[in-house]
């Protein structure tokens, strides 16, 4: 893995709200390809640390780096252009839109009609088609009910797929994706992330579930009390030493991490 | 998915129809009515003239119907709209009867007034942060204080042609020309809920405002054009109304608001948001007028109208929330509802209430005198 330059780099970053300070000097490197997970308790920085990432919040300092360039970025709608995007845990889907038109709501395919302005459902539903079976390998029953009708699951693949759709997406945040799955959902969904791996995606994956992490990450970062408290080889560890490194019984030099 | 193994069950009956019942609903209810009539009094009832008439009585609904449509989509709700449609009716009277403006133009005005008016609506919910409720109550007070300001007690009556076309003319095609009108509204309302950004995002709002912010589109924005839409539509429906009775006063126009929301409701359109029906709408419409026109008919006195509209309201909300329940279990039975503790308390409240009721009412009686004269 380390043979590539990571995608993105974050460096140093420290983040303040007024005198709580929620991340301290953490380092985060992510590579094309792989699953980097990041585990830790409540409250020991993994939200904030995502939400820096996906630019929801701006950094107190540390710098981020994109491809070997540093990236500044002011909204999360920035973060989306320059290929960065996550998938919320309450997945952020209209229940009462369609699979398509959740794909692309906000940035809908259009058509002219006498001048006038026309959403293209016909186009938005063949492409949403094509990339929840191309990228996904997912094939819904119809794309004509309201998304509330699919499983779990099936809602997940719609969100992940709206986040895929932009050719450019480089790096997937995917906050909790099996929290609120059932087993057969969850092996499915764990099944996604290796399809998207292999399509070269970096996958950033927060969970607490470390069956699933032992399962499907590359890496796993240890975040505890805002700091990095280590990154391992998931090959090359335990979940022992994890959960060590999670509650703070074992500590894990600086130099030692990935 | 491709791999899904796990047989869905069968949907029932209820989730089968779900998509249909916006139409199937209302359809049913027309017919009842329809049926109802045919058997009472047919000859009256199906006479080219009153279904002529019924028809003319919802034109006037229509368009509102379509406007609140979108903002009864986006959870909200507008209240305002009989004084939207009166003050606008109203100035534009006065530019016709005072100042002498050619019709057309009085005619625009008027609409531009009510899309002011809708903006209005709208920037007191999206920027002040009032919740539509007492927004658009508050809003409904001001503007017919306004009405009443203008035209004291004035009725301002016979307008030009064009405004009575308008309201009940029948020069463009074998229908009524305001239903002409209605129904074009309709149409328009339909293909912008389904072919146009502001339809999509109005669904997308009132299914999930949260997630429609987040993909980066102006929640406000939208909310804000549903009521500039609202307010124009109410107004067309002030000039349509002053076309059909030629004549328009302060008071115009007051069950406005009840009426068309009864009508999106009773067609589907959830008051929850996110579940849009425009023909839904238009059955909402028509099934109101022929029911009203029905309470005519029978010669039952004009005071019931507003009950049989109250009743018509509270069933089809209760019949929708019933359907659209996913824990149905349907392990129902008198019995089962006087297991629960909470149902037993109520019942005894409601006892209390009737028995002090009878008790009251026996000690009146009772005490009595007789009366003075």
């Amino acid at each position: 893995m380390t043979t590539t330059d990571p995608i993105i780099e974050m460096r140093g970053i420290t983040k303040r709200f007024g005198g709580v300070t929620a991340l301290n000097d953490v380092d985060l490197r992510a590579y094309p390809g792989e699953v980097l997970a990041i585990v830790g308790d409540n409250g020991a920085g993994k939200s904030t640390l995502i939400k820096v990432l996906t630019g929801v919040y701006q950094p107190t300092s540390g710098t981020i780096h994109y491809e070997g360039k540093p990236l500044a970025m002011a909204s999360h709608a920035d973060a989306i252009e320059n290929g960065i995007d996550a998938v919320y845990q309450n997945l952020a889907i209209a229940d009462h839109l369609t699979p398509a038109e959740n794909l692309f709501l906000g940035s809908e395919l259009t058509r002219r009609i006498a001048g006038i302005t026309f959403l293209d459902n016909r186009a938005m539903k063949e492409q949403a088609t094509a990339v929840l079976k191309d990228r996904l390998g997912v094939q819904l029953k119809s794309m004509d009910v309201a998304t509330e009708s699919l499983s779990g699951g099936q809602r997940q693949a719609v969100a992940i797929a709206r986040a895929v759709r932009h050719e450019d997406l480089k790096v997937l945040v995917m906050d909790e994706p099996t929290a609120a799955l059932g087993p057969q959902e969850t092996a499915r969904t764990l099944k996604l992330i290796q399809t998207l791996k292999a399509q070269g995606l970096a996958v950033i994956l927060i969970s607490h579930a470390l069956d699933d992490v032992f399962d499907v990450s590359d890496r796993i970062h240890v975040m505890r009390r805002g700091e990095c408290a280590g990154v391992v080889r998931t090959a090359e560890t335990t979940s022992e030493e994890v959960l060590g490194l999670l509650t703070g019984a074992t500590k894990m030099a600086k130099e030692a991490m990935l | 998915m491709t791999d899904a193994t796990a047989p869905t069950p069968r949907p029932g009956l209820a989730a089968r129809i779900e998509p249909y019942i916006g139409i199937l609903g209302p359809m049913v209810m027309i017919a009842l009515i329809a049926l109802f009539m045919g058997v009472v009094e047919p000859a009256r009832y199906f006479r080219v003239s009153n279904i002529n008439q019924i028809l003319l009585d919802a034109a006037l609904y229509m368009p509102m119907a379509m406007a609140m449509t979108f903002v009864i989509t986006q959870r909200g709700i507008d209240l305002s709209i009989g004084s939207v449609a009166a003050l606008s009716a109203i100035i534009m009277a006065f530019l016709i009867k005072q100042y002498d403006f050619s019709a057309p133009v009085a005619f625009v005005i008027c609409l531009v007034l009510g899309a002011g008016m809708g903006l209005i609506n709208g920037l007191v919910i999206t920027r002040f942060r009032v919740p539509d409720l007492i927004g658009t109550l508050a809003m409904d007070l001001v503007y017919r204080g306004f009405a009443l300001v203008l035209a004291k007690g004035l009725v301002l009556a016979r307008f030009p042609d064009l405004i009575t076309e308008i309201g009940r003319g029948q020069s463009l095609i074998f229908l009524p020309t305001p239903v002409v009108i209605g129904l074009l509204t309709l149409v328009a309302g339909y293909v912008a809920l389904r072919a146009t950004h502001f339809g999509r995002y109005t669904i997308a709002i009132g299914s999930n405002p949260e997630a429609t912010e987040m993909t980066g589109i102006s929640v406000d924005r939208h909310r804000v054009y549903a009521y500039v839409l609202m307010g124009t539509m109410a107004a067309l429906a002030g000039v349509m109304l002053t076309g059909k009775l030629n004549a328009v006063q302060a008071t115009s126009a007051p069950y406005f608001n009840l009426h068309v929301i009864a009508a999106v409701v009773v067609g589907g359109t959830s008051l929850f948001g996110g579940r849009a029906s425009m023909i839904g709408s238009l059955a909402g419409v028509l099934l109101l007028s022929m029911m009203i026109n029905a309470l005519v008919t029978l010669r039952i006195e004009f005071f019931w109208q507003s009950v049989a509209s109250g009743v018509v309201i509270i069933t089809s909300v209760a019949i929708y929330t019933w359907l659209q329940k996913k824990d149905r279990d349907g392990s129902g039975g008198i019995r089962a509802i006087f297991d629960n503790p909470d149902n037993r308390k109520l019942t005894m409240l409601a006892g209390l209430i009737i028995a002090a009721l009878i008790l009251l009412l026996g000690l009146g009686a009772a005490t009595a005198t007789a009366p003075a004269a």
